[in-house]
């Protein structure tokens, strides 16, 4: 650029300063005193006293913490699985010329996107409710009332009717983005492919599939970074029960933290969530990479 | 044969388009039943949850606007938004405008922490955010929540700026610099104008995040006259906890100005949303 359509170093640092700042101070401070407490025992108030890494060891033997982190784990397969897998299946169907009403499709299941986690969370709390839910209800009319229950205090399911609203609420929001991938994918291949013989399972997976799979990887990375940070829904369904059933990372962090007063541990507690959170979704983001670069030279 | 061809032709045919009528319905169920529940009385919901009202009535509505702060919640939630996202837009296209144009030494480095901010989980940062707002005092003020939405919003809007400011040509402002344009003027009124789709892009997908966030407002303000939507229902769980009508008119007040804003907009605000977050 030209030096005389430059601003001046005054201007220049006018312009870009402000956002600097702010900037700064609420994403890059915190990080660092979030270091800086976790060597602390200290619940809040005036007397912090140094205890080294006695904090972040004992982290590392909290089987609470351990345990909200294998729930984010196995609540981050469940959503991929769920929220790509169903959108990429229903993408194929609306994109298929028999499918009528598309563009009501395209604005109805994309609706609880915009929609609040709080809200949510509100919803399926009352659809799982033992006395007034829909779920209860429905079973009891057809006959099968021996299954209902309370659904949400069901220690060995809680985590996994937890993940259902996760996924239904996005499956909307993937299935628009794959469609506009699969809406760039060229007919004629696909018309050729129909004249050799393949049926629609062959040609979703041996054409369209190939074709799109940048969209999809781009898909499971926005997935996974989403779940890893899930905390709304959970707060409002169960509140990481019952026990510490259902319990993530993000809301253990909370409760420590808030409920519990434990400010230095809830610090160590958040590096170890910055870390987990950061190796999975880089290293997600750098096998979908790899994956999609060495695929696209061959 | 002629049964499999049938068999096929339903397969390919009627199964789909009742599958996605399934998923759709169910995508805007939720929305219908709050409205229709929340016009019963409690006895009437309790007896049957799923049946359409006898005599429709907006008590329920009523109650709340009366005996609730959920107007003012309102209010506080449409000016959180509105100023974070008028700090977002106005920040986010001068940095990133900035770096997209601008050469200057430890420019990669400023791109790249800036995008950090996208990889961050802010549920790392509550007890260091807690503590730093607490200390300075700046915790349970009107403009508490404006900077943290502001500041979480800004790596998305540089970065779809800088990209989209690469594809201006940059004769445009060249041309401008030899007319005698300043600076400041070519920047405002002739850069701004050409960026305004991709400023509209990060509005709605800002916009959504702001309106619906939850962690920062619950952790950051104590304030009940401070409170913005998403927390302030929460406190009607316990306070409605037998009363279900009235718990799914306050959701449906809620979602209420989301939803009318989707529904008008629904395409642009699809567009946008999806380019915005396959780009970033």
């Amino acid at each position: 650029m030209n030096q005389a359509m430059r601003p001046s170093r005054k201007s220049f640092a006018m312009y870009m300063l402000p956002g600097f700042f702010l900037y700064t101070f609420i994403v890059f401070v915190p990080i660092v005193l979030a270091f800086y407490y976790g060597f602390f025992d200290w619940s809040g108030g005036t007397k912090m006293t140094f205890i080294g890494f006695d904090n972040f060891t004992a982290l590392l033997k909290d089987s609470v913490f351990i345990q909200s982190f294998y729930n984010n784990i196995y609540l981050t397969a469940l959503c991929v699985i769920g929220q790509v897998g169903i959108a990429f299946v229903l993408a194929l169907m609306l994109h298929s010329k028999r499918v009528k009403l598309k563009s009501l499709h395209r604005t109805m299941s994309y609706f609880p996107s915009v929609l609040s986690a709080v809200v949510i969370g509100f919803i399926w709390t009352m659809l799982y409710d033992y006395n007034y839910g829909l779920i209860n209800i429905i079973l009891k009319q057809i006959g099968w009332g021996q299954w209902a229950q309370p659904w949400l205090n069901n220690e060995s399911l809680s985590l996994t009717l937890v993940a259902i609203p996760l996924i239904w609420q996005y499956i909307g929001y993937y299935m628009i983005i794959i469609l506009s991938a699969l809406s760039a994918v060229d007919q004629q291949v696909l018309e050729m492919a129909e004249i050799d013989g393949a049926n629609s399972w062959k040609k979703a997976v041996h054409i369209t599939l190939p074709l799109i799979k940048n969209t999809l990887a781009v898909c499971v990375t926005l997935s996974i970074a989403g779940t890893m940070k899930v905390f709304d829904h959970i707060y409002v369904m169960t509140g990481g029960g019952p026990g510490t059933s259902s319990n993530v990372m993000a809301l253990n962090a909370y409760k420590t933290s808030f409920l519990t007063y434990k400010m230095g541990y809830g610090s160590a507690m958040s590096i170890g969530v910055l870390i987990l959170s950061l190796v999975v979704i880089v290293g997600t983001r750098w096998i979908m990479g790899s994956f999609t670069k060495e695929r696209e030279v061959r | 044969m002629a049964r499999a061809y049938a068999r096929g032709r339903f397969m390919s045919g009627l199964a789909p388009n009742l599958i996605l009528l399934v998923f759709s319905i169910s995508c805007i169920f939720p929305a219908v039943w709050l409205f229709y529940s929340s016009l019963k009385g409690k006895s009437e919901f309790y007896a049957n949850p799923i049946s359409l009202p006898h005599s429709p009535s907006v008590d329920q509505y009523v109650a709340i606007f009366t005996k609730s702060k959920i107007l003012l919640w309102m209010w506080n939630t449409t000016r959180n938004s509105v100023l974070s996202l008028l700090i977002i837009l106005v920040l986010g296209f001068i940095i990133g405008y900035f770096l997209s144009r601008f050469r200057f030494k430890g420019r990669n480095a400023l791109y790249n922490y800036y995008l950090l901010g996208m990889l961050v989980p802010i549920h790392a940062l509550m007890v260091p955010m807690y503590v730093q707002f607490t200390q300075t005092g700046m915790s349970d003020k009107w403009f508490t929540l404006i900077l943290p939405y502001a500041a979480f919003g800004l790596p998305i809007a540089i970065f779809l700026v800088d990209s989209y400011v690469r594809s201006i040509p940059i004769e445009v402002e060249e041309a401008a610099c030899i007319d005698g344009c300043s600076f400041h003027r070519t920047l405002f009124s002739i850069v701004l104008p050409i960026c305004r789709p991709i400023l509209f892009t990060v509005g709605i997908i800002q916009f959504f995040v702001v309106w619906n966030e939850f962690t920062f407002a619950l952790i950051l303000n104590s304030k009940d006259s401070l409170m913005t939507v998403p927390v302030g229902i929460t406190l009607f769980k316990g306070q409605f906890v037998t009363d279900y009508p009235k718990m799914m008119a306050s959701m449906l007040i809620a979602i209420f100005p989301a939803m009318i804003l989707y529904f008008a907009f629904s395409k642009q605000i699809i567009k946008g949303m999806v380019a915005g977050s396959v780009k970033g």
